[in-house]
Parts: structure tokens; sequence; C-alpha cells
């Protein structure tokens, strides 16, 4: 009896020390991403993940860092299954986070936007695209998506080589093609361009966006109506036109954006039109000095807020990923965004001292400002992404016309609108 | 038993699955919706789809017609020439050579040749140097070019795995054979003509239908090198499939486009196994 007593003790005695850290322990957030750790992106994030940590020294955090593929093409099934996380990046727009919303997998931010003063941080045009409608389009709607930083596309230039032929950052269009017919004088293709990969549909774009205004854009992103093609045939022509005058190489086709990369942080081009995703990459370059400059002439350039934190309607600790969104949002995360050489969407200018985010901070607050943000060509219907890229990539090869391009973005664009 | 087990879970039960999936308008979640025979009668009327058929016929060439060619004359010479020259270890060493690319990973293949077929890339830069300009080409990002790049790459994938084949086929042929025709005056060519081929026969049929089958299916070339591009130039029914699934979420058409595979795959490998069977009947006689 005496030892069934002691058994019974011992028993009891390990079940209470068993259950206190069991108990705290069993409180596990789920946090993904896919920005690689070295970028300004993941470095902050990662500083916002150890502050979260710090706040709740209770919670089990586990982290995974995800690749854009992994998100982009299984995304909706992880939603979809009991494995989402509490809370994850997902990429803008309306084939994914659109098709996502819809579909009723994410949960609707309104109230802690409101409760927890986001609303206060980030503006109207800042949320446009976490709203996505009942058919998955962005810009109204409820909110399901917070981005806590911008991207947008802006020639990069190589201050040596232009200061070595006696050049300043070109104001006009006229100006810039000017400066490239110099260095084509000398040899040197001035645009690094890969058209076997995304680079060469923003340049397609920016020439697109060089003839549309703000109804065209906004038309052509919602999927208003059947495709109005005159800019894109335009940008065509035009993209045709540079590649005979020499400004892009026909080779370009075969080339991917590391190639163009390269290309450029070799010396071998003046000019790369591309991303901030790469400022970061840009500004780290020691054989010489780069900088951007906006396309010159252009109101619009492709660019938005950037990927959005979502919450699926599955997530088991949604409070404790509104804490999370809420510190990537808090100064402090968002300045070491700028100071790494990010995009915050809301930091303040006068605390940037890193030189490369101080000028994207610059170019995107003018941008912000000249309601510039033009967005992407390939996020109206799903599958666009492709059509553009194979097509722009038939134009540089002249393989297409401009009309046959012009007809084919209408096919595959105007299927989308049912 | 586990096998059949294994066969349902993993094959009977998805294609099943498939079948019922191109009857539907789905987006991959949700509920898909039925639309009969829509799926097929787009189908019909995709040209990208016919022409992701015509670039099969060139995978075709290039995994099943060229590599087999190459591989019998290969390894009636290693077998024949280099094994009784200069021993069987030279031989062998040149057998796993040819191995090798089948032993790669396709993906750190493909980006290999991404770094050999770029403008700027190796092929370029050799032919520069010899002074071959006029020869050099933009590989990938011609749309008269890239299919027949992919060809090229796959013909380096391919030799390996038939000539494996072949050379262990050739093991079970008597030497005895080879010496008498030798003997009786028969050259190189008569010997690989008279002896080699209709003694590999079995083994011809077996590499032609596995081969076939691979280039009716090729998938992870195409998507490391070239995403069926440039302008559709090499696409192919699996990427095409793929991109629908993934990229337009068109789940019922991506599955349809499998489906339609799915059944010009198991037609032809019954036309093979069919004309084996009759050859072997042939011989009987």
């Amino acid at each position: 009896m005496k030892t069934a007593m002691k058994l019974a003790l011992a028993l009891l005695a390990g079940l209470t020390v068993g259950t206190g850290p069991a108990l705290a322990a069993s409180k596990t957030f789920k946090v993904w991403w896919y920005e690689p750790a070295d970028g300004a992106l993941g470095i902050s994030w990662a500083a916002a993940l150890k502050e979260f940590k710090q706040q709740h020294p209770d919670v089990n955090v586990e982290f995974e860092l995800k690749t854009f593929n992994q998100i982009n093409q299984a995304g909706s099934l992880i939603l979809n299954s009991s494995e989402a996380p509490d809370v994850l990046e997902y990429n803008k727009g309306n084939g994914t986070a659109g098709l996502v919303a819809s579909e009723g997998l994410l949960q609707s931010l309104d109230k802690p936007f409101h409760d927890r003063g986001w609303d206060k941080i980030l503006s109207p045009s800042a949320v446009e695209l976490g709203r996505y409608d009942q058919n998955g389009i962005f810009g109204s709607g409820p909110l399901y998506g917070i981005s806590d930083y911008g991207e947008f596309v802006s020639v990069f230039y190589n201050a040596d080589m232009l200061s070595k032929a006696g050049m300043t950052v070109p104001k006009t269009l006229p100006e810039f093609e000017a400066d490239m017919d110099k260095f084509v004088a000398k040899g040197i293709t001035p645009i690094a361009e890969a058209a076997n990969d995304y680079p060469a549909q923003h340049l397609m774009y920016l020439l697109a966006l060089s003839k549309a205004d703000a109804k065209w854009v906004s038309d052509f992103e919602g999927l208003k109506g059947p495709l109005d093609t005159k800019p894109f045939v335009y940008a065509a022509q035009k993209l045709q036109d540079w590649v005979k005058k020499g400004y892009v190489s026909k080779d370009s086709t075969g080339m991917n954006a590391n190639d163009m990369i390269s290309q450029f942080t070799s010396g071998k081009s003046p000019f790369a039109i591309t991303g901030t995703w790469l400022s970061t990459a840009f500004g780290n370059i020691k054989t010489f000095h780069a900088s951007q400059f906006l396309f010159p002439g252009n109101r619009f350039a492709p660019g938005s807020t950037g990927n959005l934190w979502v919450v699926p309607k599955s997530a088991k600790h949604k409070d404790l990923a509104y804490d999370f969104i809420g510190i990537t949002l808090s100064p402090k995360i968002q300045n070491l965004m700028g100071n790494s050489g990010g995009l915050p969407i809301a930091a303040d200018p006068a605390k940037i001292t890193n030189p490369v985010g101080k000028i994207t901070t610059t170019l995107f607050n003018k941008l912000v400002a000249q309601k510039g943000l033009g967005f992407y060509p390939d996020w109206p219907v799903a599958g666009f992404y492709n059509v553009v890229l194979q097509g722009t990539q038939a134009v540089i090869g002249g393989s297409i016309t401009p009309k046959q391009f012009g007809e084919r973005l209408k096919q595959a664009y105007d299927a989308g609108l049912n | 038993m586990p096998g059949l087990i294994g066969f349902l879970l993993v094959v009977a039960v998805p294609f099943a699955m498939n079948i019922g999936i191109s009857f539907t308008r789905w987006r991959g979640i949700g509920e898909p919706r039925y639309v009969g025979l829509a799926n097929y009668t787009r189908l019909l009327a995709d040209t990208a789809f016919w022409t992701s058929l015509e670039n099969t016929l060139f995978f075709v060439v290039a995994m099943a017609v060229v590599p087999t060619v190459i591989s019998l004359v290969l390894a009636s010479t290693l077998f024949d020439y280099v094994a009784n020259t200069f021993g069987q270890g030279l031989s062998s060493f040149f057998r796993a050579g040819f191995y090798l690319p089948q032993i790669l990973p396709v993906s750190a293949a493909g980006i290999l040749w991404g770094w050999i077929l770029n403008p700027h890339g190796v092929l370029n830069l050799i032919l520069g140097g010899l002074g071959m300009v006029g020869l050099q080409g933009n590989w990938l990002g011609d749309p008269g070019l890239a299919i027949y790049a992919l060809m090229a790459v796959m013909v380096w994938l391919q030799i390996g795995y038939s000539l494996v084949v072949f050379m262990s086929g050739l093991a079970r042929v008597d030497p005895s054979l080879y010496e008498a025709a030798e003997l009786d005056g028969a050259g190189s060519v008569q010997r690989f003509w008279y002896i080699t081929i209709p003694m590999l026969r079995p083994e011809i049929f077996v590499v032609g239908l596995t081969t076939t089958i691979a280039a009716l299916k090729v998938f992870a070339p195409v998507y490391v090198l070239t995403n069926g591009g440039p302008n559709f130039s090499t696409m192919v029914p699996s990427y095409y499939s793929y991109y629908q699934f993934f990229s337009t979420v068109r789940v019922g058409y991506g599955a349809a486009i499998a489906t339609a595979q799915t059944a010009i795959t198991v037609v032809l490998g019954l036309i093979f196994l069919w004309a084996q069977s009759r050859d072997e009947e042939e011989d009987m006689e």
C-alpha cells in the first residue's frame, strides 16, 4: 500500500511538473516568408521576429524560410489545408492573393487595421493592393493583406561610365536616347537586358506607360473591359526601334535576370532598367558607383507596394499574427529596412542614412506624389505573366510584329474577362 | 498485393481523379464546376497544344532515334574494337563516361547547359576563339534554334542510357560468332550489320519503347532551359499542362491536356508492344 501511495504521488508530481512547460509550449506561433536573409527585407523581418519573441517570451516561435515558387505554386493548397501558418508573406495580385481571398481562405484584416491604428500609418493607396473583391480583383473590398514595403522599376546607371563620357542624368526621353547613341557609337550596348526572364517586360511596360494615363492604368489593372492595346503596340514598336538602334541587344532573348545583372555589374553596359529588389545588390558594387533615376519623361513606372502579410482563415493564433504585423510596421523596423538599403513604406526619411535606402526612398516618394505607381503588366489575369514574357521576347527577337504582339496580349487578356 | 496497393494509390486513383477533373472548370481550390466536354473542345482548337505535340516529334528524334543509332555504333565499337584492342578497362571507362549525364540531376545539368548556350556563353566563346563567328548563335533565345539546342542536350543526356543497355546485351552474344565472321572475311561494318543489330533486337525494342515514352512526357529540360519559349517554340504537352495547372490556374484544362497526353502515350506504347510481339512471332516461324 505504501509503495502504491508513493507511486501515485510520484506520478502526480511528475504530471504537475510535466504540464507546466507543456501548456506554455503548446502555444506555437508559425510564420513563413520567402525573402532572402541577406536582403533588406530579410534583415528587417528577422529583427521584427526577434522583437516579437521578446514581447512574447511564453510563445514558441516556428519560422520557415520558403521560396517564391513554393508559395506561388502551392500557396492555395497550403492555405486550404490544416498546415497553414499563422501569418505568411503572400504574392500580391489578382491571380495569387486575390484568388485565395475570393475563395474565403484569408482572414479579413479590417478590424485590426482600425483597432491597432495601422490606418494611421498606411495611406489608403498603400493598402489598395491588400483589398480584393468577391472576384479576387484588387482595389476594393475587404482588406486581406498588409504590405510594409514598396518597390518600383527605375533606371540604374553606372555613374563612372556616364561621367567619363561627360554625361549627366538625362531629364527627357530624347536626352536619354542621345546618351545611348553615344554609347552605341563607342561599341557599347547601353542597356543590360534579359528577355528570357522578367526584366524585358518591365522595359516594355515602361514604354507602354509613357503613352498611358491614369484611366488606362486603372482599366487595364482592374480588368474593366476589353484590352485597349494602343500603348502596348507603341511599346513594341519603340522596343524594336531600340533594338535596331543598338540600345538593346537581340542576344537578350537568350539571357536571364542573372545574366543581365552580371552585364551591368561587370561594367559592360551603363544602364539596367529594373526594380528596387536589386538596389542593395547594385549598391554593393565596389568597382564603380551605381545610382538610379526614374525613367525619363514618364509619370508612371511599374511599381507598387510590396508583397502582403496575410493571415489564413484557419490560423490558430490570429492575435499573435496581428502583433507580428504591427511590429513590422513599427518605426524601428521600418527605419532598419531603409538603412539596410530597402524601401520601407512608413519610415522617417530623415532617419535613413544608407545612401541606397535614401535614394530609393526619395524616388519612391516622388513617384507616389505624382500618383505614378503603374503596377505590373502581368497582374490582371492569371497566367498573363508568361504571355507577356514570351511576347516581349518575340518582339525583341523580331519574330512578331508590334500589331501581332498587341493581338496576342488582347486574346489572353480578354479571355480573362468573364 | 503491396504492388497492387501501390499501383492503385500512385497510378490508378490519381489517373481517375485527373480524368474526373478534366470535365470541370476548377481553380485548384473551391468547388469544381462540371462543364462536360468543354475542356476537350477547347483543346482541339488550341494551337498552342498542337504546336506542343509537333514539338514532341523533335524530342522523339532527339531522345529515341538519334541516341539509339549513336549508341548502337558506340556499343559495337567499344565491344568489338576498343575492348579487343585496348582492353576491357578502357571500354568500361568510356561506358561510364557516356553514362555520367544520366546520373547528374537534370536541374544541375540544365544550369550548366544554360551557361554553355548563353549568347555570351562557352559555346559561342569557343566558336569565336576558333574564328567561326558566323556559326555563333543565340541558342536558347532564337525561336529557330532553341528546339535544336534542346535536342542536342537531350542526345547528350540519353546516349548513356541506350549505350549501357546495348553493352549488357552484347555481353550475352557469343564472341565466337564475331571470330567466325571475321575468319569468313566479314569487315567491321558487316559484323555490325549482320551480327550486332540482329542480336540486339530485343534491346533495341526496349530502348525504343522506354525512350519514346520518355520523349512524350519530357518536362524537366524544358522547364530548366527555356520555359517553353522563345515564342512557344519549345513548348511540350507536359510543360503546357503544368503551365495551365499552376500559372493560369485552369486546373480542369490542365487535367484535360494531361489526359490527352496520357492517351497518346498509351496508344503509342501499345503499338510498340504489338509490333514487338509480331516481330517475335515471325522469328519463331
